[in-house]
C-alpha cells in the first residue's frame, strides 16, 4: 500500500500529472458557464473528496479501518455551530478550535483503537461514531435569541461573517482546500511516517519486531485523519452554515470507505478522485437518495469485479508486475 | 566469555499449564547458542520472552547488563536485540527494498547521519546483497518464494546492526540450497561481524554444525547445557529419533 519511494519513478510523473490535469480543469470548469447548482454540487463534491482523503490516510495507508471516521466531521461542523450560534465566537476563532478539537478527539480515538486490531478497530469506531450521531439526534433545545428549535435532525446554524456568498468564492475556496489537503496528505504518504504506515497495515508484529513504535504510529494516523476531517468538516460547515446530525451519521463514515475501497486503498488520491467524481455523477443526476445508493453499491461491486484493490491501487499493482517481469528495474 | 544476554528464572503459565517453569539461560558476546527441545517444549514461547512480544510472569532479562524485562519489542530491536519468526510475516504491499528500509528506518532512531540520504541507501544494498535478494528489491514481499521470505527476514533482523539475533527455526521448509545459502550467512555474520545468535531449533542436527554451546528444554525447564556434540549420549529424544521430524 506503499506509494513509491522514488519522487522521479514513471508512476510517481504519472500519478503528478494525472493529478495536475485533474487540477487544471477544475480550475477552469466554472468559465464554462456552470449555474449555482452545479457549482454547490462540486464545491460539496471537493470536501467530501478530502474527507475520503482524510479516511485514507488512518483505514487506507495505516491499515485501521474506521467506520466512525465522520464523527471528526460532525466534532467540527458542531464545533463551528456552538461556538458561533451560542458563544459568540468570531467564526475564524471557532474554526481554529473546531481543528484543536478533531485533532485532540483524532489522538484520543487513536491512543485507544491502537490497542486493538482488525475488525475491533471498525467496532469500536462504530460505536464511537453512533455515539456521537445519537446523542446529537436527541438534543433539542431554545435558540437563546428568537427561542427556535435547536438540535434534533434540523441541527444547528453556523453563525457566519459573510451573507449569500458568491457560488465562484465558495467553488474555488474548497477547490484550493482540495488541492492543499491532497498535496499533503500525499506528501505524507510518500514520507517516512506513511512507509511505516505501511508496515503496519501488512503486519503489525513485523513492524513491530523491525523497531516501529506500533502504538505511536497507529496514533498518529488517526490524529492526522481526524484533523484533516476536521479541517474538511469547517469548510462544510462554512459552506452549508448549519450542523446535523447527518454530519455524524455511519451513512457518511461508509460512504468514505467505500470511496477508497473503489479509488484504491492506501493511494490516497484514488480516494480522493472517486470521491469527487461518484459524488459529482449521482448527485447531479439529479437521483434520490435510495437510487444513490444503490448506484454506490453496483458501482462498488463493478470495481471489485475488475479491480480488486481498487482503481489507483490495481493499477498500480499492474504498473509492479510489468517493471518485475522487466529485469526488476525501478 | 562476557554475558550479552541473561535470563533469570522466567517463569509463564496459561492458566493451569505451566509453559516455562523457571527458565536460566545466558548468550555471551560473540556465541552461538542452540535452544533445543522437542515440540511445545517452550522454545518458541521463550523466543517471544526474550524478544519482548510476550511479558514473562516471573524472571528478569538483562540486555548488554541493562535489564529489559519490560520494554517492548520494537526498543529491544533499537538496542540491538534482533529476532526472526519461524513464519515469516512480510509486508504483501511493500517491495523487499521498502521492507528492509523499514526496519533500517526504525532501528536509527533520532536524526543520526546513518538516516541520510545515501548513506542509508548503499548500507541498504550492502544487506540485500549480502542477503542474495538485490535482484528481487523491487519485488512486492507477497511474491517472494519461502527461501527468499527467510532471507528478507533476516535482511530485516541485520538491517540495524544487532548484536544478539533471536532465530526461530529458520531452516524449516527450506530447499537444500536454501538452507546452505542461510547457514554461510550466518557464518559470515558471526565471524565477520561479531553477531550472537541463540539459534532455536527442534532439530539436533543443525545445532551441532552451527552452534558452540547447546541448552536443550523439555517440560518447561532447561534439561541439559553442554557441547553440541555430546547431546545424543545425553538425552536420547535429541538423538535424531522421534521427535526431529
Amino acid at each position: 500500500m506503499s506509494a513509491p519511494r522514488k519522487p522521479g519513478s514513471p508512476p510517481y510523473r504519472a500519478a503528478t500529472g494525472v493529478l495536475a490535469l485533474g487540477a487544471g480543469l477544475l480550475l477552469f470548469l466554472p468559465l464554462a458557464g456552470l449555474d449555482r447548482f452545479f457549482l454547490d454540487i462540486l464545491t460539496v463534491g471537493f470536501l467530501l473528496a478530502a474527507f475520503a482523503g482524510s479516511w485514507d490516510i488512518v483505514g487506507g495507508l495505516a491499515g485501521q479501518v474506521s467506520l466512525g471516521h465522520a464523527l471528526f466531521f460532525g466534532i467540527a461542523t458542531y464545533a463551528c455551530a456552538l461556538l458561533t450560534s451560542l458563544a459568540g465566537w468570531p467564526f475564524p476563532a471557532a474554526a481554529a478550535a473546531a481543528l484543536l478539537l478533531c485533532a485532540g478527539a483524532g489522538a484520543a480515538v487513536g491512543a485507544l483503537a491502537a490497542r486493538l486490531t482488525g475488525p475491533f478497530v471498525a467496532l469500536f469506531t462504530l460505536a464511537l461514531g453512533e455515539l456521537a450521531h445519537e446523542a446529537v439526534l436527541g438534543q433539542t433545545f431554545f435558540s437563546p435569541r428568537g427561542g427556535y428549535s435547536w438540535g434534533g435532525e434540523g441541527g444547528i446554524p453556523v453563525a457566519l461573517p459573510w451573507r449569500d456568498l458568491s457560488p465562484w468564492a465558495s467553488y474555488y475556496g474548497a477547490l484550493a482546500f482540495l488541492l492543499l489537503s491532497t498535496g499533503l496528505m500525499l506528501r505524507i504518504a510518500r514520507s517516512e511516517r506513511g512507509l511505516f504506515w505501511a508496515a503496519i497495515s501488512g503486519s503489525e508484529l513485523t513492524a513491530r519486531a523491525s523497531g516501529v513504535d506500533v502504538s505511536r504510529y497507529k496514533t498518529e494516523a488517526f490524529l492526522i485523519g481526524g484533523l484533516l476531517a476536521g479541517a474538511a468538516g469547517v469548510g462544510f460547515a462554512a459552506h452549508v452554515g448549519r450542523a446535523t446530525a447527518a454530519d455524524l451519521s455511519l451513512e457518511l463514515s461508509f460512504q468514505a470507505a467505500t470511496f477508497a475501497a473503489i479509488g484504491g486503498r492506501g493511494t490516497v488520491a484514488g480516494p480522493v478522485a472517486a470521491a469527487l467524481l461518484l459524488h459529482v455523477l449521482f448527485q447531479g443526476s439529479g437521483l434520490g437518495p435510495a437510487a444513490r445508493v444503490l448506484l454506490y453499491a453496483s458501482a462498488l461491486l463493478l470495481v471489485l469485479r475488475f479491480f480488486p484493490s481498487g482503481i489507483a491501487g490495481t493499477l498500480r499493482e499492474r504498473a509492479r508486475a510489468r517493471r518485475m517481469g522487466g529485469g526488476g528495474t525501478p | 566469555m562476557n554475558e550479552l544476554l541473561r535470563a533469570e528464572g522466567i517463569e509463564k503459565s496459561f492458566g493451569a499449564t505451566r509453559v516455562l517453569r523457571g527458565i536460566t539461560l545466558s548468550v555471551g558476546r560473540g556465541e552461538r547458542v542452540g535452544l533445543l527441545g522437542p515440540n511445545g517444549a517452550g522454545k518458541t514461547m521463550l523466543a517471544n520472552i526474550l524478544s519482548g512480544l510476550t511479558p514473562p510472569d516471573r524472571g528478569r532479562i538483562l540486555f548488554d547488563g541493562r535489564e529489559i524485562t519490560r520494554m517492548p519489542m520494537d526498543a529491544r530491536f533499537r538496542a540491538g536485540l534482533a529476532r526472526t519468526f519461524q513464519i515469516p510475516g512480510p509486508y504483501p504491499s511493500l517491495t523487499v527494498l521498502d521492507s528492509v528500509r523499514v526496519a533500517m528506518l526504525a532501528g536509527r532512531p533520532g536524526r543520526s547521519a546513518e538516516r541520510g540520504g545515501e548513506r542509508l541507501e548503499e548500507d541498504l544494498e550492502a544487506v540485500l546483497v549480502r542477503t542474495g535478494l538485490f535482484g528481487q528489491r523491487y519485488w512486492p514481499a507477497a511474491k517472494l518464494s519461502q527461501g527468499c521470505l527467510r532471507r528478507l527476514e533476516f535482511a530485516r533482523a541485520i538491517s540495524c546492526r544487532p548484536r544478539l539475533i533471536l532465530l526461530d527455526e529458520i531452516f524449516s521448509a527450506l530447499s537444500v540450497k536454501d538452507e546452505g545459502d542461510l547457514s554461510g550467512l550466518l557464518r559470515s555474520l558471526h565471524g565477520e561481524d561479531g553477531i550472537s545468535f541463540l539459534l532455536i531449533s527442534h532439530n539436533p542436527l543443525i545445532l551441532e554444525q552451527m552452534c558452540d554451546r547447546v541448552v536443550a528444554i523439555e517440560d518447561g525447564r532447561v534439561a541439559w547445557e553442554g557441547k553440541p556434540a555430546d547431546l545424543p549420549e545425553v538425552l536420547p529424544w535429541a538423538a535424531g529419533h522421534g521427535h526431529a521430524s
